[in-house]
């Protein structure tokens, strides 16, 4: 029931670490929940599957069709299986994808409903992964509450680390009760390397782990290729399944 | 208990999901047919806990397939009526969640269920033991249900035949559940999930009121009290009717006055002008009175252009929210264009006079046959001066009520102020008789004024205008 939201700025690979995350946790028989909640939808294309309907279209259903339902209808049941009838159903893994962002009018109730479905549906799971953009947007809207941990990628860009720093003012403004904030550094080379430990040190950030450039990882990446393709002893998986020792995944 | 069944049954089973790698077999949902249903029966027509299936049982059936399912449990007992039966059905679903590794989800036509290969590993064979647990619930939990028995079906052919006759029976509710009103009920539900930013916000949502943000109509408020008392929507008990018409309760103007810290004490649910219910922000439409033509506008939130007053919505909707009774504004959720209380202590549909066509169209079947054609939309008019030469030519009853018609002219001004000293409403109240005289004075009297009121907030106890000589 342990629930991590590894966010990051735009490029930086954090979905590429999310997935390679989620299949090195998917062979060790844990049950898990990866839950896509950047509106650039791209953690399925990494894993490998495709999901056609999304939360956001399910939310868009329950506002445009409300009048039209049965009066007495349970609206929260309703969403509740919609909600399952989308959720895509893999070996080891299921994969939510939150998709679309609130569009104008009202979406108190319907994100009130939401957030109930979430807790009950967080439970089923040994470990929730969530894949978010920086903005933290689900997280600030309590869609999914009670986030344990925040990992945040960084590449080797200063721009990077800001960010990062930026999420951890971000946490405390919105008052997220998260327990740990861990920065993987991403695309790590022998020249970038020492500078951006050093980077990580001056902005007080707590680093969990380095991921190296990796020739096989970057080649999948451009072709658009499943990462779960990538080798299991490739630079970057290798250092992906100590990150997972260290945090006692 | 544990003994009878091979299974356990427990509250704390809810919320149990059971994932396509744990599945054994799965009934209806959205790739298959299935419904639910209850009905009452007479009492010597009932063979207490029985069951019949109709169709293969679990045992005869292939592993991670899916089946269609059938769910009729007949009911009797001295106080069971025929109002009861959604009551009853929609436990199905909480009680089939309490058997652990079973899976319920939604409701009615739209069931959806799963079986967990533990459940089939610790013994589990026929549907006769869900089935039997389940009317064992029933009974425990609900003990006005004195006898029960089961029909389940899984044979598709049959299950199509059945669900023909049930989709008949859940209309004929739908029916009776639209025939709802405020009067029918005891409590009305307060909602408070737009006090975050709408501190002084009273969300009353009652039979004949759907929440301003269109989304919660009374039966969504008890299901949600019910299940969480505390939580954001919760129970008002009505309390005394004072104003039948407005519909001012006892029980609302309490609860105003807690919710809005001390703000509001009187809300009238049904009054556009007088202690109007209070606006979020979050409302779907926002209605708003001309006095020019003493009539009311609405516009929706998807509506882009300009109001014949002149105003957007964005702009009408920025004056209007915050969780304040404002005069001459009021913020409502589409759904309410469709109660027959619809602003009713202010005229109703026979004081609407402009709606955007969208949302004209919208609530078509429910605008009144004799003002259908007398509400006018942007396509017939787009300023005031037009929309009042299309209220006059199409007879629209606020014309009637308009104090200056030509004949009047003639009157001697000094009388016609009396008159309106009259007519002047209490201090505070945007006045919805104000008589302003201004279709005289556009219209055709050419004295050489005009007076136009674009975006006014006004208080006025009397206004007497007289010609010098």
């Amino acid at each position: 029931m342990r629930v991590i939201a590894i966010t990051g700025k735009g490029g930086t690979g954090k979905t590429a670490i999310a997935a390679m995350l989620i299949r090195s946790l998917v062979s060790k028989n844990m049950t898990i929940l990866a839950v896509d909640a950047d509106p650039d939808t791209n953690l399925p294309e990494a894993l490998g599957d495709t999901v056609e309907e999304t939360v956001g279209d399910q939310r868009e259903f329950m506002l445009r069709e409300r009048d039209n339902l049965p009066p007495d209808v349970d609206k929260e049941r309703m969403l509740e299986s919609k909600i399952y009838s989308i959720l895509a159903e893999r070996h080891g893994y299921d994969l939510l994808v939150m998709g679309r962002p609130d569009g104008p009018g009202c979406y108190c109730y319907t994100n009130n409903l939401l957030r109930g479905i979430m807790d009950r549906i967080v439970k089923n799971y040994d470990l929730t992964i969530i894949d978010t953009a920086a903005g933290l947007e689900h997280l600030s809207r309590r869609i999914i509450r009670d986030v344990d941990e925040l990992i945040v990628v960084t590449d080797g860009s200063k721009r990077g680390l800001q960010t990062a720093q930026r999420i951890r003012v971000l946490v405390d403004e919105i008052g997220l009760n998260i327990s740990h904030m861990h920065v993987i550094l991403n695309k790590v080379t022998p020249q970038n390397r020492d500078r951006l430990i050093e980077l990580v040190k001056q902005l007080e950030l707590e680093m969990v782990g380095m991921v190296p450039y990796d020739e096989a990882l970057a080649r999948l990446d451009l072709e658009g290729i499943s990462l779960m393709e990538l080798p299991k002893n490739s630079l970057a998986q290798v250092e992906i399944d100590k990150i997972i020792m260290k945090l006692g995944m | 208990m544990a003994d009878e069944y091979p299974f356990e049954i427990s509250p704390m089973f809810e919320g149990e999901r059971v994932r396509k790698d744990d599945l054994y077999i799965e009934f209806a949902g959205p790739k298959s047919k299935g419904f639910e249903l209850v009905r009452v029966a007479e009492e010597n027509e009932i063979e207490d806990d029985g069951f019949t299936l109709i169709g293969p049982d679990i045992s005869e059936m292939e592993e991670g397939l899916l089946y269609p399912l059938g769910m009729i449990y007949r009911i009797s007992g001295a106080l069971v009526e025929p109002d009861l039966e959604a009551i009853v059905e929609r436990r199905n679903h909480d009680f089939q969640n309490y058997i652990q590794g079973m899976m319920h989800l939604n409701q009615r036509y739209d069931v959806w269920l799963r079986i967990s290969k533990d459940m089939i590993a610790n013994g589990l064979e026929s549907l006769e033991h869900i089935a039997k647990a389940t009317m064992m619930l029933f009974k425990n939990e609900l003990s006005f249900i004195e006898k029960i028995e089961a029909v389940y079906i899984t044979d598709l052919e049959k299950v199509e035949e059945e669900l023909t006759k049930a989709m008949e029976i859940y209309a004929a509710r739908d029916e009776r559940t639209k025939n709802l009103h405020d009067e029918d009920v005891d409590n009305f539900y307060g909602c408070t999930l737009c006090q975050s930013f709408a501190p002084t916000s009273v969300c009353v949502i009652t039979p004949d009121r759907i929440a301003l943000c269109g989304a919660i109509n009374w039966f969504d408020g008890r299901a949600a009290a019910k299940v969480d008392p505390e939580g954001p929507q919760f129970a008002i008990e009505k309390g005394e009717c004072l104003d039948v018409i407005g519909g001012e309760y006892t029980g609302v103007n309490e609860v105003a006055l807690k919710m809005s810290g001390g703000e509001y004490n009187k809300i009238k649910l049904h009054s556009f002008f007088e202690f109007p219910h209070t606006s979020c922000g979050c409302f779907e439409v926002v209605g708003f009175f001309m006095p020019e033509v003493d009539g009311i506008g609405w516009v929706d939130r998807d509506y882009t252009g300009l109001a014949p007053n002149g105003l957007a919505f964005s702009t009408m909707a920025g004056q209007t929210g915050g969780g304040k009774q404002v005069m001459g504004f009021l913020g409502v959720g589409i759904n309410y264009f469709r109660s027959p209380k619809f602003i009713q202590a202010d005229g109703g549909w026979n004081r609407t006079v402009w709606m955007p066509k969208d949302l004209k169209n919208k609530v078509l079947s429910d605008i009144p046959s004799s003002i259908v054609d007398k509400v006018a939309t942007q396509d017939d008019v787009d300023d005031l001066d037009k929309l009042k030469q299309f209220l006059i030519d199409k007879e629209h009853p606020v014309v009637e009520k308009w104090p200056a018609k030509e004949e009047e002219k003639a009157k001697p001004p000094e009388k016609k102020a009396d008159e309106v000293g009259q007519v002047a409403p209490g201090p505070g109240v945007f006045a919805p008789t104000m008589p302003l005289d201004i279709p005289s004075m556009i219209g055709g009297g050419g004295e050489g004024i005009k007076v136009t009121l674009k975006n006014a907030k006004i208080s006025i106890d009397k206004i007497i205008i007289t010609n010098k000589k």
